[in-house]
């Protein structure tokens, strides 16, 4: 789990040196990949330290998004405050529907959260006085000198950067100890003195509230939110990109989200219809060989050794 | 089981469930603070079978109390519902003087009740060191705190813990690679770290050689000794249960048929007919 101190300290020079070299096109690719690793690495926070599949995320990380823009556009609060409420909105939610949804396991979890999830994307499809239903809302750029993609792709790594180190900081608590152990082993892990519900129920809300972030600077990022933000296929998104990068490494779904989007740029560009096809064909190489995802590749060869039991 | 069996077995075990506490002179005592352990009438169904069929139990702080039987006599069930794995059926627990029934686990940890499993159960992906650490973080009820990092949190106890348990040197390993027994071991440290006055052990030797059996047995009655601690544990082996234990429950198809110091039970001769065809009982 430790972070490898000095490959983190050549990847931020890297970073930061970025807009220097590369074109502004690059520049937002690099923004997108930073708020998608964010998304991914909350909903992986679930995932693979508390042992929680949720189909139905694009909820809080479409509750982020509306957040900010129905903040920014209705009531004219400033950029800053709308993306500090857009967690908030998210944790609302997330606590609202993971009171149901912890309370089931496996199969039955990923699918009331994938139910709840669905809720969300209708009541936003259909309330159209308010979200704009089909269409969208558009024009939710951010502020003054923000508008440049070299500004706002600062911007958002610094925001993208500080929540990581947070959620890294809560993965190494106390609180994210008795996570795993609730992972490991529930049944255990209740003969220990943990209230596993109680507990799966704030690690829900501390990632939702995460996807809420993800969501409120992708809506800036974007311009414009839509509901398709909280479409099951966006749910799935998450779930794909923390595969590809390694569920068990706190950085996986990082290195998964710059994967996913430099091969989606890279294959989109020359065969557009043929993504999905070639994304099916990469995430099953990546679970057959690679069951560490791309950091297996990275971390020694530890992906030689199956993460399954003992 | 079958239902027949379940039903034949019924009418018997009521008989003798109404016999029990003149024939073996128990009063039954209302809640008796000298008692950590005070259980009434537990009764526990699955389908037809009556898996626990009101068992009383009470056991006296300090006590090494064994609770043995043939297969399928109710010992993991009893421990299930004593334990709040399982509802009750019907029934009454005290712990330490005061009503726990219907609980769940994780209250009666916080209330001073520890176990194990007759199946290994530990924290497999987490190192020995981080098992017994996360319990100790959870009992010091550090465990919502989002903003410490836990690493140093109760390092040296736990540490110590392992140590006590004979792990020391396996700290740092996974705890799913380690040894049968140093995972019986570690799981004993885990249920010791919530620093319990009742530790309900389920067959803490299964699948352990005969010498490691008396040196796991041995360690608990020091631990029991020195730290004032009430056992209760079930065991296959009768040599280790005769060698450690200070009272000893007999339970046979889902009731109590005899209770008693170890001599007085070996002598009983209800014990002796349940036990015809098992493995004899030790002189």
């Amino acid at each position: 789990m430790r972070a490898p101190a000095p490959r983190i300290a050549l990847l931020l020079v890297v970073l930061a040196v970025a807009p220097l070299f590369l074109p502004s096109f690059f520049l937002q690719l690099l923004t997108e990949i930073a708020i998608i690793g964010l998304f991914a690495t909350a909903f992986n926070f679930l995932m693979g330290f508390g042992g929680m599949v949720s189909f139905g995320h694009a909820a809080y990380f479409a509750l982020g998004a509306y957040t900010a823009a129905l903040l920014v556009k209705r009531m004219d609060v400033p950029m800053l405050l709308a993306l500090a409420v857009a967690p908030l909105v998210a944790a609302a939610g997330a606590l609202l529907f993971g009171f149901f949804i912890v309370r089931l396991t496996h199969t039955y979890f990923a699918m009331l959260s994938l139910a709840f999830g669905q809720i969300v994307f209708t009541v936003i499809f259909k309330w159209k006085a308010l979200t704009g239903g089909d269409d969208g809302l558009l024009d939710v750029w951010p502020p003054g000198v923000l508008r440049s993609p070299v500004a706002f792709y600062y911007f958002a790594l610094a925001v993208v950067g500080l929540c990581l180190l947070a959620l890294h900081a809560i993965v190494d608590s106390p609180f994210g100890y008795a996570l795993k152990a609730t992972r490991e082993n529930p049944r255990r892990a209740r003969f220990i003195g943990i209230d596993v519900r109680r507990h799966q129920l704030m690690a829900f809300v501390v990632s939702g509230a995460f996807s809420g972030v993800a969501g409120g600077l992708f809506a800036f990022y974007n311009g414009s939110v839509f509901p398709d933000f909280a479409y099951f296929t966006k749910s799935f998104e998450p779930l794909v990109v923390a595969l590809l990068g390694g569920i068990h490494s706190f950085l996986g779904p990082l290195a998964g989200a710059f994967g996913f989007k430099v091969l989606e740029w890279l294959i989109s560009r020359q065969w557009p219809v043929y993504w999905p096809l070639f994304l099916g064909a990469v995430v099953i190489a990546v679970i057959v060989a690679l069951p560490q995802g791309f950091v297996g590749l990275v971390e020694g060869r530890a992906w030689m050794r199956r993460p399954g039991k003992s | 089981m079958d239902a027949t069996a379940g039903q034949k077995l019924t009418p018997r075990a009521e008989v003798r469930s109404g016999r029990r506490p003149a024939a073996l002179g128990v009063a039954p005592a209302e809640a008796d603070e000298r008692l950590v352990l005070h259980a009434r009438g537990l009764k526990k169904h699955f389908g037809g079978v009556q898996a626990v069929n009101g068992v009383d139990l009470a056991v006296a702080a300090g006590e090494l109390r064994a609770i043995i039987g043939p297969n399928g006599a109710g010992k993991t069930t009893l421990f299930n519902v004593l334990s709040g794995d399982l509802a009750l059926d019907a029934g009454r627990i005290d712990l330490e003087g005061q009503e726990v029934s219907g609980l769940p686990p994780h209250q009666l940890c916080r209330r001073g009740m520890g176990r194990t499993f007759q199946i290994t159960s530990i924290f497999r992906r987490l190192t020995a060191l981080d098992n017994v650490q996360t319990a100790l973080l959870t009992h010091h009820r550090r465990h919502f705190n989002i903003f410490a990092p836990a690493r140093r949190l109760h390092r040296d106890e736990a540490q110590a813990l392992l140590e006590r348990v004979g792990l020391g040197e396996q700290a740092g390993k996974p705890s799913g690679i380690l040894a049968h027994g140093d995972q019986r071991r570690l799981e004993m440290a885990l249920a010791l770290a919530s620093a319990p006055r009742l530790l309900l052990l389920d067959e803490p030797t299964a699948g352990m050689a005969p010498r490691e059996r008396h040196e796991i047995m041995q360690l608990v009655a020091r631990i029991a000794r020195d730290t004032g601690l009430t056992i209760v544990f079930t065991e296959h082996d009768m040599d280790v249960v005769f060698a450690i234990a200070t009272r000893i429950t007999v339970l046979h198809q889902g009731s109590v048929i005899a209770e008693g110091p170890p001599a007085e039970v070996r002598a009983n001769p209800e014990v002796q007919r349940v036990y015809l065809g098992q493995p004899a009982m030790p002189r």
